[in-house]
């Protein structure tokens, strides 16, 4: 796993200063009022500045400084705003329902995140190494013409032999495996899963086969070599991508009910 | 196909001409000039003729007294003839920058950067070809008037810097323009002054075929460069001007390898086979001289098990061989060559032989610090170079460089080059593979710029200023020579749009095509937005001399291969 960014240090810092002077001040007791106000208005303030990062993505046009100085203020800001917010609801858990339903998207969102860095920092060096490195949007173009190379193979071997052994064995097993990416945790987590399947069903057809009909096969083992490739750059891919579906939304949807819940606290504060 | 597509006439050279106020009448008088009436017309081929060259591939330019022809450090891609009156090259020292009016590059201001948040299309590629009609309209009507920069007190100038005259029948520029180097001096007109500009693709074409014009060229080309480089290198420093002459007088002048190098380069990739590197000097013979390296570059190395192992690779501006050439001369006793000197492609080198350094320049050089070569190294410390090396990355002056253990896969890069080229990326997030360093398909601005042989209508040229390869979108006639020239696949053909997204077709209905590369954002704020918008630092733009230092420095502790 790759390490943190050492170089982010001072933004830490700056996070775990503004934390502390956050504490002197919300447990003065020369404080005359409830801090619940400054406090919500604070992270209400922060889980904006949190949104933006998403909208500097968009804006890289504009010289708004680098994305990785932005992306470490996210970070420390998102950690900065979970502490705030423990602060803001003197609770790990509020009451109310609308409150509740609140905090499960506000954890939702730093879950998501928290989970999105970690896979982030796990999977890019994993991905690296793993051989054969893919563009995202190529990975079906490139198991449709293995897939392509395999059948040409079965049908060679066929032609060769005059039996359709080999090719019923395709369409009962190995069809399924050359169909799409398969494995998929199992890649994530870096198992041997698919091999094992692909070199149990390859010896287990292998004892039918002709030995003309075995070079066709020792030719489809290396093209399921191949494909395990491509399967676990998609694996490792589409989480890398796919985790910003949950991170986003749940941000929006939180944001949303944070302005309804800004809202509804100033009516009824009256 | 669709019936109702757009179509315009398909592009060719000399569709644009370097000048449209030329006419034939300026072609006969230039005919009737000595320097062009000694070329064999006949020997050029019948779609370029010597009229045609002439007519499109070069102007007349006048100049006043202190107008500044051309400028040192400027990226050129013409050289100069002198039809009248007279030029001054600034030799040394060179003028001040404030002197020269250096122009600032044309950047997007703020707001012109974020309208194009609502400006890009969607629609790929798309281009305005009622503006490709008003620029060949502009270009067939246009009136030659040209300002230009001038020296304000050009006695002080003579008076304070070392010039020559330049008279007629004299060329200057072609260094820069055939050699892809920067302008190596200042010139300024002497008096009332009218040249005979020639962009290099009418150059290359005269040096081709007419063989006058070629032995002149050659001529000046080699005199410059090795008066170019004993001027600048140390080594030379404390000789006084006759000493110099001297040394030059006696320095050899030799060319490795093709000048058109990418394409056997090209070659050896598709076959797997590298062709033997010429021989510039061989390990484990008596020393000839010092090698400097002028142009192109060269490969260090010595013998290791059944191979070469590199050591170093030398570039413009570097030396070779001093180190045995001078302790034999102090010790006395005879030395041979520890490693050797191969070339990379093409490589302009210059010998100073051994009997010239130790008469004139030995007896003043303080002793060379003892060489630093890394032989006691476990050879995969020295994997990541010979990679460079052997992949000719050594070339890129921007190499888009790619740590694949930080990279995500999120393409915030890819976006962030489409924002700022109109909804089109100019790279691709693909490349060559060193462990896990990515060199990705972006155009590195390489040092020598082979995509530029062969263009033309000089639409892929070096920006005046910033020195990196952009392409003119509206020159460019979508012929694939530089995309084919480049031996990295940096350069995309792409097929143009009009505003609805029916594709430009010609007048057969063959899509028209455009070169597209990246060019260094070289109009935007804040630099490439490639490297501004990796969230992880992965993707930086490094300069290939400074790469291999770059990987070390970045490599997490323990991860070095």
């Amino acid at each position: 796993m790759r390490a943190v960014n050492r170089s982010s240090w001072p933004v830490w810092v700056g996070a775990g200063a503004a934390f502390a002077a956050l504490m002197v001040w919300h447990r003065s007791p020369l404080l005359s009022y409830t801090p619940n106000f400054t406090t919500g208005y604070m992270l209400m303030g922060l889980v904006v500045f949190l949104a933006i990062y998403s909208g500097r993505k968009r804006l890289s046009m504009l010289p708004l400084g680098k994305a990785s100085v932005w992306l470490t203020l996210h970070l420390a800001g998102g950690v900065l705003a979970l502490a705030l917010f423990w602060v803001h609801i003197e609770a790990i858990w509020p009451l109310g329902a609308s409150e509740r339903a609140l905090a499960a998207l506000f954890y939702g969102v730093c879950i998501s995140g928290a989970v999105g860095y970690g896979l982030q920092l796990w999977l890019p060096g994993r991905l690296a190494h793993a051989g054969q490195e893919i563009i995202y949007e190529r990975i079906p173009a490139e198991l449709a013409t293995i897939r392509a190379q395999v059948e040409k193979e079965i049908l060679e071997a066929a032609k060769e032999s005059g039996s359709d052994t080999f090719g019923r064995e395709y369409l009962q097993t190995l069809a399924w495996y050359f169909a799409r990416p398969r494995f998929f945790w199992s890649h994530v987590f870096g198992g041997q899963r698919a091999e094992h399947w692909l070199q149990r069903h390859l010896n287990t057809i292998g004892r039918y086969l002709t030995e003309a009909e075995r070079t066709h096969l020792a030719r489809i083992a290396e093209l399921g070599v191949e494909k395990r490739r491509a399967d676990v750059q998609y694996a490792m891919q589409a989480l890398l991508k796919r985790w910003t579906i949950f991170h986003v939304p749940l941000a929006a949807a939180m944001l949303t009910l944070a302005v309804w819940h800004l809202i509804l606290v100033h009516v009824f504060a009256r | 196909m669709n019936v109702h597509a757009p179509t315009m006439v398909r592009p060719h050279r000399w569709d644009v001409p370097f000048d449209s106020v030329m006419t034939e009448a300026d072609v006969d008088v230039l005919m009737s000039t000595p320097v062009v009436a000694s070329v064999r017309a006949e020997e050029f081929p019948g779609h370029i003729p010597l009229r045609g060259i002439l007519l499109n591939d070069s102007r007349i330019v006048s100049f006043q007294p202190g107008d500044i022809v051309c400028r040192e450090g400027d990226y050129g891609n013409s050289a100069f003839l002198v039809l009248s009156g007279a030029v001054r090259v600034v030799l040394s020292p060179s003028l001040p920058r404030e002197l020269l009016g250096r122009q600032e590059v044309h950047k997007k201001g703020f707001f012109g950067s974020l309208t194009q948040l609502w400006t890009n299309s969607r629609i790929p590629e798309v281009r305005d070809t009622e503006r490709y009609h008003n620029i060949l309209a502009q270009s067939r009507g246009a009136s030659g008037a040209e300002t230009h920069i001038f020296l304000q007190d050009v006695p002080a100038v003579l008076d304070q810097h070392r010039t020559v005259t330049l008279s007629i029948g004299q060329i200057f520029g072609e260094l820069a323009a055939l050699g892809r180097v920067p302008r190596s001096a200042t010139v300024f007109a002497e008096t009332e002054t009218r040249l005979l500009e020639i962009r290099w693709q009418g150059l290359r074409e005269l040096h081709r075929y007419d063989p006058g014009w070629k032995r002149l060229i050659d001529e000046n080309y080699r005199r410059n460069a090795l008066h170019g480089v004993l001027r600048t290198n140390p080594l030379f420093a404390g000789l006084s001007a006759e000493d110099l002459q001297a040394v030059a007088d006696q320095v050899k002048f030799k060319t490795y390898g093709s000048f058109d190098w990418h394409v056997s380069y090209k070659e050896m990739r598709e076959t797997g086979t590298a062709g033997e590197e010429p021989i510039i000097a061989a390990e484990g013979v008596v020393p000839d001289g010092v090698y400097l390296v002028r142009a192109g570059f060269a490969r260090v190395s010595v013998r290791f098990g059944s191979a070469q192992r590199t050591l170093a690779y030398l570039g413009a501006g570097d030396q070779f061989g001093l180190d045995e050439i001078y302790e034999s001369w102090k010790s006395g006793k005879p030395a041979r060559r520890q490693n050797s000197l191969t070339g990379l492609g093409y490589v302009d080198v210059l010998r100073v032989p051994s009997h010239v350094l130790e008469k004139y320049v030995f007896p003043h050089l303080p002793a060379p610090p003892p060489p630093a070569l890394p032989v006691d190294r476990p050879i995969h410390d020295d994997a990541f170079a010979e990679w460079l090396v052997d992949e000719r990355l050594i070339n890129g002056t921007q190499v888009m460089l790619i740590d694949l253990d930080r990279c995500v896969r999120c393409d915030d890069c890819v976006k962030a080059c489409a924002s700022t080229h109109g909804g089109n990326p100019r790279f691709i997030r693909h490349g060559r593979i060193f462990d896990q360093w990515m060199v990705a398909n972006a155009c590195m601005h390489c040092r020598d710029p082979v995509c530029m042989i062969g263009c033309p209508t000089g639409a892929i040229h070096r920006h005046e200023t910033a020195g990196v390869v952009v392409i003119n979108d509206d020159t460019c006639i979508g012929c694939g020579t530089c995309a084919n020239s480049c031996p990295y696949n940096n350069i995309r053909l792409v097929e143009i749009a009009n505003p609805t997204g029916d594709p430009i077709v010609d007048g057969d209905g063959r899509g028209i095509v455009k070169a597209t590369k990246c060019d260094l954002c070289v109009e935007q704020l804040g630099g490439p937005a490639c490297a501004r918008a990796c969230p992880h630092d992965a993707l930086s733009r490094v300069n290939a001399s400074t790469l291999v230092e770059h990987a070390a420095t970045t490599v997490p502790a323990g991860a070095a291969p």
